[in-house]
């Protein structure tokens, strides 16, 4: 082997008390959106908020389906940036890579979770699609693109560039040797291997880029598609979901990366790797505050009635909290970069905080498009509905969540969440 | 069969499998005019389809896991 | 091939709301859920308002965004014109119930058993025994349909599962008429072949102007109305209905 290293990095395999209790909290959290989803099993989708469109005057698409767009939104900041680095060789932002690429497969398996949660028959639903699956049907996409093809290229992804740091670690005598040396399967840091796997990486990353966006295509058609819903049936559905899932995502992975640096105290994570994350973040940001504005301006210029409906539910209605508010966690995140840059700051706190803030801002935005054109969307005259998700709705969002957390917390203990360095310097 | 064959193999066999299932095995895609716009042609289309992702993606892993041994001749 | 279709006259229509209660009584619909509805609806403020009244079943469109969208094809379109749901196929996504226009589809949000209008499990029923009418569920819709043998006919079967008007199938395969139409005080309903010239519903047809709801859709739906025009845009309903159980 290459390298031997004395001891396992970053307190792998040595306890840590924080970690148990945090982890300990966080598995409550977990405990109780799965006690919620019994309920919900158990006695019918009844316990959610959700109710019929209609003379019922509810919303039947509601929290889950917008964590659903949520969370795989943020799977797509995760293999960009990956694949970002390997296609245009961003050395910097190499020690973030595996974080990313972790973020997506976990945050792909909660989108799983959470359209489970949101089907009246979930087994049938996963047994159905496998035999029935309707190439029409924009779920089509769903199912088999993000959920299971993204999900499992990402996975390959994220293994394939875990070997040669799992054969580092199986160097060194410990109580994950045997896990180490199975996942390494035979790595050896030849420069045959090394080119082996540069190649691999490659083309994994080509050929994961067009299937991200086929992917959240599929999931803004899901939407844009619809002509029954006033505000859903619009040609910028598509792209506007794969850049608010880039804003999201890279600001997720900033917060991530300033908590690994703490806990970890890695000083690889610095002011490269944020500053990198600074532009892209801000760049995507621009992108999107420019959709919205032009989603505006066209819908209050001439919209049909029915929009215009659903727009003012939106902008001045009951729903006119979560616009603004929504807004506000955009554009404030977009004001801190600009005048960061302006600076020319380097300080990493504000831009976790811009991170942080356009995560509820993606939550607002994905409630935003589902909830509203159901409730005020109606084009027979039914009157306006209303809908308050549950107790047990919040409970299975939040476990989700939890749960992601939990997953990434606990990967970071049992293998090294920063790439080790290679003491060659940079890969022929 | 050597491991450079196995890939190409896994890759276009892939995304045949892909492009056959969604277009010749799913339900046919058009204005629903009759029952067949909702059955599919051949049953089990949707896990074909996801077969052909995935061995689009084992491609890779065959690529680096079973070509690292052919190199290493084990 | 039959053409199934409809004409509501609503020149006739005075909003009784009987068609509702037939069609529930029919198709064993659990509470809240309307597979018929009717709408009362009134333009303008009182004292100078108008009402009028809009009976709405499924479209049973020849371009069902319903069937479109659904994953599994539990949603399907049959050769007669009937837009059907296979309850036994259906896995809950709900995704026809928001690309549906016009809003008529009802999601099982809870076991229709508990969801009932009457404990039918219970021994004694309430009241005093004598004029309780006791409770009734339509044998026929335990049967699968044909010509395709799946069961789609009727409602509240399981949760979970979504259910909307099917022209009351089961009625159509023994030669009666959807209950709706058959139970109108004042006919205001005609059912019948398109493709038959001598189908009350052709008549109909063939005597007034109609028009069909939300045609810039593109839906093509199979229900037609004479006796007035396209409800207006400003119309409201008379007043809120939530039925929300």
């Amino acid at each position: 082997m290459a390298q031997y290293i004395e001891q396992l990095p970053y307190e792998i395999g040595r306890p840590a008390r924080t970690w148990r209790s945090r982890a300990g909290v966080l598995g409550a959290f977990v405990a109780v959106g799965l006690v919620a989803y019994i309920l919900e099993l158990t006695e019918g989708m009844g316990t959610t908020g959700l109710r019929n469109i209609g003379p019922m005057g509810g919303a039947t698409w509601g929290l889950y389906i917008t964590f659903v767009i949520y969370f795989v939104g943020t799977s797509f900041a995760g293999i960009s940036v990956a694949a970002l680095v390997r296609l245009f060789n961003i050395k910097a932002l190499e020690p973030i890579t595996r974080t990313a690429e972790l973020l997506t497969v976990v945050t792909l398996m909660l989108a799983a979770m959470a359209i489970a949660a949101d089907l009246g028959n979930p087994v049938r639903g996963i047994l159905n699609l496998l035999i029935y699956a309707r190439p029409q049907s924009p779920f089509f996409g769903t199912f088999t693109l993000v959920i299971s093809g993204y999900l499992f290229a990402s996975s390959v992804y994220l293994y394939l560039e875990m070997r040669r740091d799992a054969a580092i670690c199986a160097g060194t005598p410990s109580k994950y040797q045997k896990l180490y040396r199975w996942l390494a399967a035979g790595y050896s840091d030849t420069p045959a291997e090394r080119r082996r796997h540069r190649k691999a990486g490659l083309w994994l990353a080509v050929a994961i880029a067009p299937l991200l966006v086929t992917a959240h295509s599929t999931l803004g058609f899901v939407f844009g598609l619809q002509v029954g819903r006033p505000g859903w049936h619009s040609a910028l559905q598509a792209p506007a979901f794969v850049i608010l899932a880039g804003v999201s995502g890279v600001g997720l992975l900033a917060v991530m990366a300033w908590l690994f640096r703490n806990s970890l105290h890695e000083r690889r994570l610095g002011d490269d790797v944020f500053g990198w994350l600074r532009n892209i973040l801000g760049a995507l940001l621009l992108i999107y505050l420019y959709f919205w504005v032009v989603d505006l301006v066209t819908a209050l210029y001439q919209g049909d009635r029915a929009e215009l409906t659903v727009t003012r539910a939106v902008l001045v209605g009951p729903y006119a909290w979560i616009y603004w508010a929504s807004a506000a966690c955009l554009i404030i995140p977009m004001l801190i970069i600009i005048v960061q840059k302006a600076k020319r700051s380097t300080a990493v706190a504000p831009l976790v905080v811009a991170g942080a803030m356009v995560q509820f801002a993606a939550i607002g935005k994905r409630f935003l498009i589902v909830v509203p054109s159901q409730t005020y969307g109606t084009l027979l005259p039914y009157g306006a509905g209303s809908y308050i998700p549950s107790w047990s709705e919040f409970a299975i969002a939040v476990g989700l969540i939890a749960l992601g957390a939990l997953m990434i917390g606990a990967y970071a203990r049992v293998f090294p969440i920063i790439p080790l360095e290679d003491p060659r310097g940079s890969e022929d | 069969m050597s491991t450079k064959t196995l890939t190409w193999l896994l890759i276009v066999g892939g995304f045949a499998l892909q492009a056959i299932s969604y277009f010749f095995f799913g339900a046919p895609i058009g204005k629903p005019t009759g029952v067949q716009f909702s059955q599919p042609r051949v049953p089990f289309v949707g896990a074909f389809f996801i077969l052909g992702v995935g061995m689009v993606f084992t491609a890779a892993l065959v690529y680096e896991i079973r070509g690292g041994r052919e190199d290493r001749g084990d | 091939m039959t053409r199934y279709a409809m004409a509501i006259d609503l020149d006739r229509c005075m909003g009784c709301r009987a068609c509702m209660e037939a069609c529930k009584v029919e198709n064993g619909t659990p509470k809240g859920s309307f597979w018929m509805y009717v709408f009362r609806l009134e333009e303008g403020t009182y004292p100078s308002s108008k009402l009028s009244f809009l009976p709405r079943p499924c479209m049973h469109c020849d371009n069902a965004p319903c069937v479109k969208v659904c994953p599994v094809g539990a949603r399907y379109k049959r050769e007669d014109g009937l837009v059907a749901t296979d309850w036994a196929r259906c896995i809950g996504c709900r995704y026809c119930e928001v690309a549906c226009p016009y809003g008529v589809n009802n999601f099982n949000w809870s076991d229709p058993a508990e969801a009932d209008y009457l404990d039918w499990n219970e021994a004694e029923l309430p009241g005093d025994g004598e004029s309780v009418i006791p409770p009734w569920r339509n044998p026929d819709l335990d049967e699968d349909s044909r010509p395709e043998n799946r069961p789609i006919a009727g409602g509240g079967h399981s949760a979970g599962v979504i259910e909307k008007c099917t022209f009351c199938v089961q009625r159509l395969e023994k030669g009666l008429q959807p209950a709706c139409v058959t139970n109108c005080p004042v006919d205001a309903f005609a059912f019948g072949d398109l493709d038959d010239p001598d189908s009350e519903v052709s008549r109909k047809l063939a005597d007034k102007p109609s028009f069909r709801l939300l045609e810039e859709a593109g839906t093509e739906p199979r229900v037609y109305y004479v006796g007035d025009k396209h409800p207006e845009a400003e119309v409201h309903q008379v007043e809120a209905v939530e039925a929300k159980v």
